[in-house]
């Protein structure tokens, strides 16, 4: 009996033969494609060497997503001493920032589609143990999933999520452990708050995802202001969205170290970001500032001294 | 090999390269899988706006021994907030103060 695959003796065309071995062909580029795309897409270990050392709801990384990541390298580079490792792919381009050789932060290329009523930020990663029990809480809690847990080699396995009131941030469970806790140095990460319109529901929110201890902060202008802290340590505060804050938009907002908040806002003018809030005294006795890179990503400044953090330092 | 048999074969095998071809193309994934891309591409809303910052908003961290007492007067550690208040005996944390390599 004869058919389209086979022969009068039964057994297989010279035809069907040739588009098995045609498939197989396209079987094996496929492969190769996906591995060398998967490959190339590493991003570097957030510690090395890899410590054991695991910070629960400590602030651990940081990435901007901008539409111009070489606008962004010349500014961060020049501001605040950031060198850079690019990372390509045939659909992302990510530049790893470093600070004397460590990894300060990551830059992510992304367009801005034409018309697109949105804004680049520095999304704050957050440490946890496990991403998929974080997913678990948070979804408990009133949060929302924006992108669902991915593994990525040498860093480990992210998510990204809105909390009640629509602040976005990420969780992290790193693969290297996570850095440990030090004072940051100028021109690191050192402070995130989230602005945001209730701290007290949302420091709720944040406490029963992260097992925070939660202090409230005297203020001397009438709204809430919450710290959450772990090991001892404090990692964020809450604040009240100033003024009209029906108006304004929950968000995380990460602050660099710097030695003089009024000199680098003048440097980030001069460099075509913008100041947002100018230079002004902070409870712990510092200046803070917030200010905007050229493409609009706003982020904090904030003068701290190695004083600030011992005990009974005034 | 008779011939039912030989079919059957070259067309579960023919279904076989077709499946791992477009497992291929579909790539990555999420739960589980090692993504080729980056799971970040998104901006944020926006509509910052921060008038009504200045003095006396305080937004950064306290220094270590920081009084937790309260301006207004009200009790510590209140029931009526929707968190749970660290121990009043606790005191206000700080940021580290070790410097990197000490």
């Amino acid at each position: 009996m004869s058919s389209r695959y086979c022969g009068h003796d039964g057994f297989p065309t010279r035809a069907s033969l040739g588009a098995l071995w045609s498939l197989g062909v396209l079987w094996g580029i496929a492969t190769m494609a996906t591995a060398a795309a998967a490959a190339t897409f590493v991003l570097p270990p957030l510690v090395q060497p890899a410590s054991r050392e695991h910070h629960e709801g400590k602030v651990i990384w940081a990435d901007l997503v901008t539409p111009d990541v070489a606008g962004a390298k010349r500014f961060y580079g020049e501001l605040l001493g950031w060198t850079f490792n690019d990372i390509h792919t045939g659909t992302s381009d990510y530049s790893v920032a470093l600070l004397d050789g460590r990894p300060a932060g990551g830059l992510f290329q992304r367009a801005m589609r034409p018309g697109e009523q949105r804004q680049p930020a520095w999304l704050t990663f957050i440490s946890v143990r496990d991403v998929a029990a974080a997913e678990r809480h948070i979804l408990a809690q009133g949060g929302k999933v924006l992108s669902p847990p991915r593994s990525y080699p040498d860093r480990g396995r992210q998510a990204v999520f809105a909390d009640p009131q629509g602040a976005v941030f990420a969780v992290l469970q790193s693969s290297s452990g996570d850095p440990e806790d030090v004072l940051a140095a100028p021109g690191e990460w050192i402070w995130s708050s989230v602005i945001t319109r209730d701290p007290d529901t949302d420091a709720a929110f944040y406490q029963n995802v992260f097992g925070y201890e939660v202090f409230e902060i005297p203020s001397t202008d009438g709204s809430t202001h919450v710290l959450l802290s772990t090991e001892d340590y404090a990692r964020a505060s809450l604040n009240a969205l100033p003024g009209d804050g029906a108006k304004r938009h929950p968000h995380w907002l990460n602050f660099v170290r710097v030695n003089s908040a009024i000199d680098t806002a003048a440097r980030v003018e001069a460099l075509g970001g913008r100041v947002l809030v100018k230079p002004f005294r902070d409870r712990h006795g510092g200046l803070v500032a917030v200010v905007a890179d050229p493409a609009g990503a706003p982020f904090g400044l904030l003068e701290w001294t190695d004083a600030d953090s011992k005990e009974g330092a005034k | 090999m008779n011939a039912p048999a030989s079919r059957r074969s070259i067309r579960g095998l023919t279904a076989l390269l077709f499946a791992a071809i477009a497992g291929c193309v579909a790539g990555g994934g999420y739960d589980g899988g090692v993504d080729v891309g980056y799971g970040v591409d998104f901006y944020d809303v926006g509509g910052y706006d921060y008038g009504g910052w200045g003095p006396g908003y305080g937004v950064g961290p306290p220094r270590r021994g920081f009084d937790r007492g309260r301006p207004d007067g009200r009790e510590r550690g209140a029931p009526h907030t929707a968190y749970r208040p660290a121990s009043p005996s606790r005191s206000m944390p700080s940021l580290p103060s070790r410097s990197r390599g000490r």
